[in-house]
């Protein structure tokens, strides 16, 4: 029983510990797999990812950015910082003029190599999976010395999220669900972030997980499975299709394009990752949230 | 398809290779109904086409069949035996066996049009008539870059067509990056995509097969006379200049067709009248009609494994499998 106790305490003082600064040096393998040590907190850094400019200042770690990328466009404050290029067209020059103590970057693009020649740290971070949005979160806050606040940020997300399925769980009718992120058709599958998302709002996605994350999908199978409702294309589009009028979601009006702005949140694995939610519930579940 | 076939058949060959080819299309058919990401038993796919047909009310898996899949496969059979036909008879016009009826602009005028579009966020049936456009603008460019007073030499045309599909292709690109998010569309678009096409599309590409593959199979003898060298075919009075630009016109009118409501399916033009050729000759009245049948069978198959395997794309397949295919005949026939 003692030692249990001492246990406990000598644990919650690691964790107090732990949880009150980051050591720096800080050396960690990010997401291509490299290692990276930061020698000090960082002061001047760069964010070529949406979601990840949006996790900083959700950190309290705003004013730290010097560059976003061109698609970071919340909160408001980042709109005004220089801006950097996208993905595919990064300005690289740019970049290394800000003098930036740390890049954050994307592993798809290819920045991470010339701006380490150029002696600038660079870390990728990419949360891509559910559960990947809170220990990216997580990591951040650590990388930036706000670790307090990554952790507060990450239960607060969780309780939102809480509130949303407590409603969604108990939902007695769970529509089938067909969602199209493009008309191509490609969708969304059951393990990707926006499938989590989608069986979190209260729909059961027509595709099976065997199908990958984001499978290109053959119009007669969405045929055959007959969702109940349809998200991401407009109704006069899904009409047209041949053979979809004969789709329950069609015949019953549930054919519904995703706003502009959710459909954004919905493509950014950040901390509004819990609005997200809330909006995609609110198509699936509209009866729950009068 | 017999590989013991003298290489100049006798003309009494050709009902017999048509009865073949026509076998082999209908086959591809058969299969490309049959079969898909959908299991629908035979028998009720027998019935569903029935049903359809007579105009009964469709039940079950009906709507897949009737449709879905046959204005599908349907799509396939017009497209292949279009890209067939204007690849057979732009080798001949422009007498090199690199020319496809991609040559002069169509495919990457199309591209152009139809990224426009997806790009810039219009409806989505905007894009046939935007891909259109951008394919018939492409080779009128090619065609004015080309001329030389009344002359259209055949070698300043293909140079014009490289250089108007590098531009296009260019821009197409420029903008795609700007629209990122939309690159996955584009992409599906640029490699062939039979998916949403539906009975309503089938009519529309109709009239331009119809017109622009139905007049080159017309003008078959009259390529043939050119095969034997301008001089000598403008000697026996063909009206050489008039045959090009008449060709021309038919292949891109068929093709920008095709590219408008397919996207673009690579490689046909260019495989199937070789194939046709190492088999059964190269006279243009047995070239032309053979790979029209065998360019449907082509597509028909090839948009069959695109919608079953992770493939995905019509001009993946048929580009994956025409390839190594082509290859293989080309080394057998050496002599």
């Amino acid at each position: 029983m003692n030692r249990a106790l001492t246990l406990t305490a000598a644990l919650c003082a690691a964790l107090s510990a732990a949880a009150s600064a980051t050591t720096y040096p800080l050396t960690l393998t990010d997401d291509l797999g490299r290692k990276v040590t930061l020698k000090a907190e960082p002061k001047r850094i760069v964010s070529m990812l949406p979601s990840t400019s949006e996790t900083l200042c959700a950190l309290a770690a705003c004013d730290k950015l010097v560059g976003v990328d061109d698609y970071s466009d919340y909160p408001a404050y980042v709109t005004k910082l220089p801006k950097m290029g996208g993905l595919y067209n990064p300005n690289v020059e740019a970049i290394v003029a800000r003098k930036p103590d740390l890049v954050l970057v994307s592993k798809y693009g290819k920045l991470a190599e010339p701006l380490t020649q150029a002696g600038i740290t660079v870390i990728a971070v990419n949360p891509e999976t559910y559960d990947e949005v809170f220990s990216k979160t997580l990591l951040l806050g650590k990388i930036v010395n706000r670790e307090a606040q990554a952790k507060a940020l990450v239960t607060s997300m969780k309780r939102e999220i809480a509130k949303v399925e407590i409603l969604t769980k108990t939902a007695v009718n769970k529509p089938t669900a067909y969602f199209e992120i493009d008309p191509t058709p490609y969708s969304i599958g059951p393990n990707s972030f926006m499938g989590t998302l989608l069986t979190k709002a209260g729909a059961r996605n027509i595709i099976p997980a065997t199908m990958g994350d984001f499978p290109k999908v053959d119009p007669e199978f969405i045929v055959k499975q007959n969702p109940q409702l349809i998200l991401g294309v407009d109704a006069a589009t899904a009409g047209a299709r041949p053979g979809w009028n004969t789709i329950t979601a069609l015949k019953t009006g549930k054919v519904i394009n995703v706003p502009k702005e959710l459909n954004t949140i919905l493509g950014r694995p950040g901390p509004r990752l819990p609005q997200a939610l809330r909006g995609l519930a609110k198509l699936v579940h509209p009866e729950l949230f009068k | 398809m017999s590989s013991a076939a003298p290489p100049r058949p006798p003309r009494s060959a050709l009902p017999l290779q048509l009865a073949g080819l026509a076998l082999l299309l209908l086959l591809a058919v058969v299969l490309g109904t049959g079969l898909g990401s959908v299991m629908v038993p035979p028998g009720e796919v027998l019935g569903a086409l029935w049903r359809g047909l007579s105009g009964q009310e469709l039940v079950g898996n009906d709507v897949i069949v009737w449709q879905i899949r046959l204005p599908r496969v349907v799509m396939g059979v017009l497209v292949g035996a279009s890209l067939g036909v204007c690849g057979g008879a732009f080798q001949g016009v422009f007498r090199n066996p690199l020319a496809d009826p991609y040559l002069l602009g169509v495919a990457s005028g199309g591209a152009l049009g139809a990224t426009a579009v997806i790009v810039g966020g219009g409806p989505r049936p905007l894009i046939p008539a935007a891909a259109l456009l951008g394919a018939l603008g492409a080779v009128t460019t090619t065609l004015m870059l080309a001329r030389e007073g009344r002359r259209l030499p055949p070698t300043r045309l293909v140079l014009a067509g490289v250089v108007v599909g590098s531009v296009l292709s260019a821009i197409s690109t420029a903008l795609l990056l700007r629209g990122e998010d939309r690159a996955r569309e584009v992409l599906a678009y640029t490699l062939g995509d039979l998916g949403f096409s539906g009975w309503r599309e089938v009519g529309a590409v109709v009239p331009y097969v119809g017109l622009g593959a139905g007049a080159l199979l017309l003008l078959a003898r009259a390529l043939d006379t050119l095969q034997l060298g301008e001089l000598t075919a403008r000697s026996l009075g063909v009206p050489v200049e008039r045959l090009r630009l008449l060709v021309i016109g038919a292949a891109s009118l068929a093709t920008a067709g095709a590219v408008a409501y397919v996207g673009i399916i690579g490689f046909v033009g260019l495989l199937v009248p070789h194939v046709v050729r190492l088999a059964f000759g190269a006279g243009h009245r047995t070239l032309l009609p053979l790979s029209a049948l065998l360019g449907g069978t082509l597509v028909v198959l090839a948009d069959l494994l695109a919608r079953t395997t992770p493939l995905s794309q019509v001009g993946i397949v048929t580009t994956l499998l025409g390839g190594p295919f082509f290859l293989w005949l080309l080394r057998r026939t050496r002599d």
